[in-house]
């Protein structure tokens, strides 16, 4: 009697996995090698089986990839396909959203940023990120760059500083023109440092935040869809500055222009929706040649 | 169903697609004819094609001008870019492949080939004409396998029309040349050298053709360098 238990469950296993074999069909629309694309450079972020959950939603499905220091990784797909997730899983941007549950491992430069212990500020610090929408503070440009510094404490302007000698007027001058040099907002700003930057342009500000990013000295540079709220002109400036920005920072760029990402980024990773990462490759060969069907047809425009 | 704008655009790709064989079929039809003007020695069909080459030089301009627009202003990605990217280049096949007739025509005006050597030209002609036809075919069809077969038969081409070249050299230096007049032979083998040549290059065209087809159906640039 118990034995033929034991064959029946036998049985049913085999049956199950039968099963499982069918639904391969959807499995080969995503092939392992697809994604498992090796970039020239050092890894820089190595992202293993990561899986995100909001609630009972599946947001992102067990994304394994490595992205490449000093260069510039863009990350496309439709709404709700789980880029932007995934971009704020690098620097634990979604341990703000309580129903947010993380699996998997996120390392920057071979530390588990999910590990106990790891220091969220200093982690963001190391890993900076750029908004959608330019969201500088209704202070002076001086102040916004020179913010992250402040709260750091790597350079001291209060009044008790100030009071006990231990400002350093200078190192801030010097911090905020390299980081606006750096930005490439400099030229058009140094002679109102102490303006309030609300009243810059759209793309100015933008680029003022890339600015109060860098202050502090950043490694690892997020941005989401950094230029989607600026015209033209901007656009081509922030994408001009993200291109040079490669040269010493690791940058990850989530957009949804296509031509952006192709203009752009060293290696293009997309995502489909349910979560998933479909491709990953050189940018050329994404927009070139890409190996999925799918992707293909996202990237061409063809829907549905 | 609602229509939306990449419709549009996938009805373009597939005008460019039928543009560029109704082209080609423009430019067969003049090689064929420019063969039939050499064979018959007859001038008003060589004169003809001659005419005809305006023709068909305005329609590569025309086509090209089609890849531009969808290149500017459908940013096409992917097999779209490889389709447009080849059928660019092959446009500029088929308009030398025109150049190349006209030529024929011109030696056919020019009082076509002696036959001072035991040279077969309409055979030659008919192989690289073949070689355009299912090149071109393979475009339509993206028939990436037709591509390969195109490129390994281009040696036997080759061979033929080193063949002739060779055969009419031997022929010359042989020489019974002392019963022509020696400026006659002249302008004769050096119009059946070309003759041999420009049919060769009708067929590298078609090699052409078939790797840029290659590239838009595989992505595989082999055919290509």
């Amino acid at each position: 009697m118990s034995q033929t238990d034991t064959a029946e469950t036998t049985a049913n296993r085999t049956d199950s996995q039968g099963v499982s074999t069918t639904a391969g069909e959807t499995v080969q629309e995503t092939r392992p090698e697809w994604t498992n694309y090796e970039a020239d450079g050092e890894t820089k972020l190595a992202v293993d089986d990561l899986d995100v959950h909001y609630g009972d939603d599946h947001a992102l499905k067990g994304v394994s990839m490595d992205i490449p220091e000093e260069s510039v990784t863009a990350l496309i797909g439709p709404s709700g396909c789980g880029k932007s997730t995934f971009l704020r899983c690098l620097n634990r941007m979604n341990d703000r959203i309580r129903a947010a549950s993380v699996d998997g491992t996120v390392e920057l430069d071979g530390e588990d940023i999910y590990q106990d212990g790891v220091d969220l500020v200093e982690l963001r610090k190391r890993v900076g990120m750029v908004f959608q929408s330019p969201n500088p503070f209704p202070k002076s440009i001086r102040e916004n760059v020179s913010y992250g510094p402040r709260k750091h404490g790597d350079i001291e302007t209060g009044l008790l500083a100030k009071l006990t000698g231990r400002a350093e007027p200078d190192r801030e001058d010097a911090l905020v023109e390299r980081s606006l040099e750096r930005a490439a907002l400099w030229e058009e700003v140094s002679d109102r440092l102490d303006d309030n930057a609300l009243g810059l342009s759209g793309g100015q500000q933008q680029r003022l935040c890339i600015a109060r990013c860098l202050a502090v000295d950043p490694e690892v540079i997020l941005m989401d869809e950094p230029a989607s709220a600026l015209d033209p002109i901007a656009t081509s400036k922030i994408e001009d500055l993200i291109e040079d920005l490669a040269q010493d920072y690791t940058v990850v760029v989530v957009t949804h222009s296509m031509q952006q990402a192709a203009r752009v980024s060293d290696q293009t990773a997309v995502f489909l929706t349910g979560g998933e990462l479909v491709e990953y490759d050189d940018t050329e060969k994404i927009f070139e040649n890409p190996e999925s069907q799918r992707v293909e047809d996202y990237i061409s425009g063809k829907f549905g | 169903m609602i229509a939306v704008p990449r419709d549009e655009y996938r009805e373009s790709l597939d005008e460019l697609r039928a543009d560029v064989e109704s082209m080609a079929n423009d430019v067969l039809g003049q090689l064929l004819r420019a063969l039939d003007a050499l064979e018959r020695d007859d001038h008003e069909l060589a004169r003809e094609v001659i005419d005809g080459d305006d023709r068909i030089n305005r329609r590569y301009l025309d086509l090209e001008g089609d890849c531009i627009d969808l290149i500017a202003l459908q940013q096409p990605v992917a097999s779209d870019l490889r389709f447009v990217a080849a059928s660019f280049k092959i446009l500029t096949d088929l308009e030398r492949i025109g150049d190349l007739a006209t030529n024929l025509a011109g030696y056919a005006l020019a009082g076509g080939p002696e036959l001072i050597a035991e040279v077969r030209l309409q055979s030659i002609g008919e192989t690289a004409y073949g070689q355009v036809r299912e090149a071109v075919d393979a475009y339509v069809d993206a028939d990436s396998e037709a591509c390969r077969a195109i490129a390994a038969r281009d040696d036997e081409l080759d061979a033929a029309c080193q063949n002739a070249s060779e055969a009419v050299v031997r022929d010359l230096i042989a020489g019974e040349s002392d019963r022509w007049d020696v400026e006659r032979l002249l302008d004769d083998v050096s119009r059946l050298l070309l003759t041999i040549r420009d049919l060769e290059r009708v067929g590298d065209h078609a090699v052409n053709i078939a790797g840029r087809t290659l590239y838009m159906s595989d992505g595989d640039p082999e055919l290509i360098y």
